[in-house]
């Protein structure tokens, strides 16, 4: 038997802000899908009750983007800690979990990685949200609060060049998240067992065990 | 075929008449002496002038001020009798009929919307001077007030939809692009519409189509198109959704409270598309554009863009390619997972 030990891996306001958050991306993946190809994709009724909820997850998503930034920045202070990746994790740490998922995992090697508050993400999961959280979250939201007021920024939108660049950004964007979606929740389920890693973001606590108790 | 009748109706005309056309420009020219002239507001006031350029550009020049304003002496004005004038309905009977059987005709008369002197068809005006018949009596604001409870971004839709676009029940509709010019030096500046003479400004010494139609064969083909979004800074080409036929049934239909009249692509949907370009008369000269040009990945239309309607075929596949990308991981990993399960068990 390994030892297992609780920690309070994930404080409250950040599962709010996941789960928030997730929910608003899931809900703007699907009426996305309906703005774009209404003839295939009819969840809502109506185009105009998924525009609407579009809009609305958009502003959900927008705030609690907000919020998720200031906690990291002011109150928790640990963005850079916890989301950039460090020269170790370039060098070797990558490739370390790299391998980790798709080769020693099939024989039942653990995780090089252990979580913990200060160090929560392994490399590869570093690089990923912070392209996610950083780049592709703060690009869709911008393209999409100017495709809200197409008339009131239209000076921007042509700077920027123009209406169908920006929703053909957001567009592709929007496939990447979906896409990340995907990888996500399945990566989610590679834990000790497929719940282990989703219990953490409604409780907080995490078990741990550790590798050098184990067997 | 109205026009058929419209044009037997004219050789008609001028058989009654007997005149030639050269002999009707010669009145016409007679009559625009005095009215066409400036200097003719100072005997009576601005409702004397009228411009002969835009009368020019009008299919009623062809007719002449004769075939309505008829028995003009030879003495007038110093006779002091009021020339008559012909209605409308002498000659449109089946405009007057479908006129008069909307629930519009007694709230508004001919003359209301139309001058006389310088009547254009639906295809030689610009979507906003459509916009600008109707806001003699609906007032803008109020009218982006209504919409507004059920339309989102109203001034975008009424700023890209001609009212009648709505209003009246064509069947099919076309996107038609207008030339725009930056208003002011500010790099988000105003754009608003070009008039001939500001286009002329810009190709001193030629005709501005030569900058569209580089091949001048009067059709614009979608490698013009881009080669003209992509090198012209002060430009841009503003898109408007355009009945194909007008109608005077103003009405209003049930069907435009759903998005997806015009936010769904069927299978030709928003494949005819026109460039319109201001001419000396003030009229507007539709150049055909190759079919498809409005759902072009960038630089057909980079200002025009229809949710639902004119999506790129080409970005879809990338987008799906993506998400297809994304699914490589749970089913590819997944399979490898499932097969060496008992690996982790021993653990
Ligand atoms: C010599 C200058 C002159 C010529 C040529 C002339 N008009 Fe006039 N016309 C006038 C003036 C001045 C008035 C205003 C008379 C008044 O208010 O008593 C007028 C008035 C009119 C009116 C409207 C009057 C009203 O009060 O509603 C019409 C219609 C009209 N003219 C048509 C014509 C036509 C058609 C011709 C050509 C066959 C023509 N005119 C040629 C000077 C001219
Ligand atoms: C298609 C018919 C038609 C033709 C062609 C036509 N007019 Fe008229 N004209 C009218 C009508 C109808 C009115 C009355 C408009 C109104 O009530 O607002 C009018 C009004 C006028 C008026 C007086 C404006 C006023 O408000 O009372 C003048 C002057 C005039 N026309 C001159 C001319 C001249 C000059 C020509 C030829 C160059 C000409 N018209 C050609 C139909 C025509
Ligand atoms: C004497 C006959 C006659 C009268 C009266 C007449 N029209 Fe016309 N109108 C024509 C003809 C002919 C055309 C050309 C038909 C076409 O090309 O469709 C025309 C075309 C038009 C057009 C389309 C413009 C264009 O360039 O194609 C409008 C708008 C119009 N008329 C409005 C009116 C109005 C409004 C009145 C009443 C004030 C009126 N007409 C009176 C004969 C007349
Ligand atoms: C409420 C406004 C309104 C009224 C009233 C109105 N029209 Fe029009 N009509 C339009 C508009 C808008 C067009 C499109 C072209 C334009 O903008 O001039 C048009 C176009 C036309 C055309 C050209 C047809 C074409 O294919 O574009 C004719 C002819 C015409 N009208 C005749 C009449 C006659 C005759 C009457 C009176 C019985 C009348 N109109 C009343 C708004 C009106
Ligand atoms: C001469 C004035 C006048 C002009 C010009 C005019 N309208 Fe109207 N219209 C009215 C009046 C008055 C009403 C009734 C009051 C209201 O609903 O605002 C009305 C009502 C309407 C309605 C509502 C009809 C209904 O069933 O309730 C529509 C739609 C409409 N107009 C469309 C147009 C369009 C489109 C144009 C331009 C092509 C136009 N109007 C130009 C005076 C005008
Ligand atoms: C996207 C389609 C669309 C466009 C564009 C549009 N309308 Fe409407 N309009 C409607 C519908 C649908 C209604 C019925 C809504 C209602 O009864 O509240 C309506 C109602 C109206 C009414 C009657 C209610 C009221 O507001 O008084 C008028 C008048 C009117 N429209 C005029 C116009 C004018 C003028 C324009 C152009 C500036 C215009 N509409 C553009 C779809 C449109
Ligand atoms: C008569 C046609 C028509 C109807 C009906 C219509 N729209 Fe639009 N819509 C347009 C046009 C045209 C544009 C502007 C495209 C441009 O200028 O780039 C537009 C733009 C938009 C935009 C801005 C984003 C974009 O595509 O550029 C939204 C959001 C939108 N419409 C939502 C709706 C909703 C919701 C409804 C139903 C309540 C609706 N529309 C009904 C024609 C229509
Ligand atoms: C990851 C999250 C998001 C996804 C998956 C997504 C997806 C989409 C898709 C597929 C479209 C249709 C574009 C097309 O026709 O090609 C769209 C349109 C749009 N999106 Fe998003 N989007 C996301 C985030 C946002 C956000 C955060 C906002 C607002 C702040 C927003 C606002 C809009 C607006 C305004 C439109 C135009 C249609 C409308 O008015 O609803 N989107 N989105």
């Amino acid at each position: 038997m390994s030892q297992q030990e609780q920690i309070y891996l994930t404080p409250m306001p950040v599962r709010i802000w996941h789960w928030l958050n997730a929910f608003g991306i899931v809900t703007l993946c699907i009426t996305g899908a309906q703005i774009r190809f209404p003839e295939f994709v009819n969840l809502f009724g109506t185009y105009k009750a998924a525009i609407r909820l579009h809009n609305t997850a958009g502003v959900v998503v927008s705030i609690s983007f907000g919020l998720w930034l200031f906690y990291y920045l002011f109150i928790a202070r640990t963005l850079a800690k916890i989301y950039i990746p460090s020269l170790d994790d370039l060098k070797e740490g990558l490739f370390r979990q790299g391998v980790y998922y798709f080769f020693a995992y099939f024989f039942g090697y653990p995780n090089p990685h252990e979580a913990t508050p200060d160090n929560k993400f392994n490399p590869l999961q570093k690089a990923a949200y912070l392209m996610i959280m950083l780049v592709l979250l703060p690009l869709v939201i911008a393209s999409g609060i100017l495709l809200m007021n197409v008339d009131p920024l239209r000076g921007w939108i042509i700077l920027l060049g123009g209406l169908k660049l920006l929703v053909g950004s957001h567009f592709l964007i929007a496939c990447m998240f979906c896409a990340f979606l995907f990888t996500h929740i399945y990566l989610a389920t590679l834990g000790h067992t497929p719940f282990a890693h989703f219990k953490p973001m409604w409780t907080g606590w995490e078990k741990v065990e550790h590798s050098g108790e184990q067997k | 075929m109205c026009n058929a009748r419209y044009l037997l109706l004219l050789c008609l005309l001028a058989g009654i008449t007997g005149l030639s056309d050269a002999a009707r420009a010669a009145h016409n020219e007679s009559c625009l002496g005095c009215h066409g002239e400036k200097a003719i507001v100072n005997r009576g006031g601005s409702r004397l002038y009228l411009d002969p350029a835009r009368f020019a550009g009008t299919s009623h020049a062809v007719i002449g001020c004769n075939s309505c304003h008829a028995k003009v002496a030879a003495s007038h004005p110093a006779d002091g009798i009021r020339p008559s004038r012909a209605s409308c309905r002498d000659c449109h009977a089946p405009v007057q009929q479908e006129y008069g059987n909307s629930l519009h005709a007694d709230k508004a008369d001919c003359v209301d919307c139309h001058n006389p002197h310088a009547a254009r068809n639906h295809a030689t005006v610009s979507g906003r001077d459509i916009n600008e018949q109707c806001a003699k009596c609906h007032e803008h604001g109020q009218i982006v007030g209504s919409h507004a409870k059920w339309l989102p971004q109203t001034s975008l839709h009424l700023d890209a939809l001609p009212c009648i676009t709505c209003h009246t029940g064509s069947q099919n509709y076309y996107i038609t692009m207008y030339i725009t010019i930056k208003g002011n030096d500010s790099p988000t500046g105003d754009f608003r519409l070009a008039t001939h003479e500001e286009l002329a400004r810009i190709a001193p010494g030629r005709q501005f189509v030569a900058l569209l139609d580089s091949n001048g064969d009067g059709k614009i083909s979608l490698q013009e198109l881009r080669k003209f979004n992509k090198g012209a800074a002060d430009m841009r080409l503003w898109g408007m959704m355009m009945p194909e036929v007008m109608t005077h049934s103003f009405q209003i239909l049930d069907n435009r409270w759903d998005c997806t009249f015009c936010h769904s692509s069927g299978p030709k949907a928003m494949q005819t598309s026109y460039l319109a370009i201001p001419e000396k008369d003030g009229r507007y000269n539709r150049l055909t554009v190759e079919k498809g040009a409005i759902l072009d990945l960038l630089y057909g239309t980079p200002d025009f863009y229809m949710m639902g309607a004119t999506r790129s075929h080409t970005l879809s596949v990338i987008g799906l390619m993506i998400i297809g990308g994304g699914l490589l991981m749970p089913i590819g990993h997944g399979t490898l997972r499932f097969l060496t399960r008992k690996n982790r068990k021993e653990h």
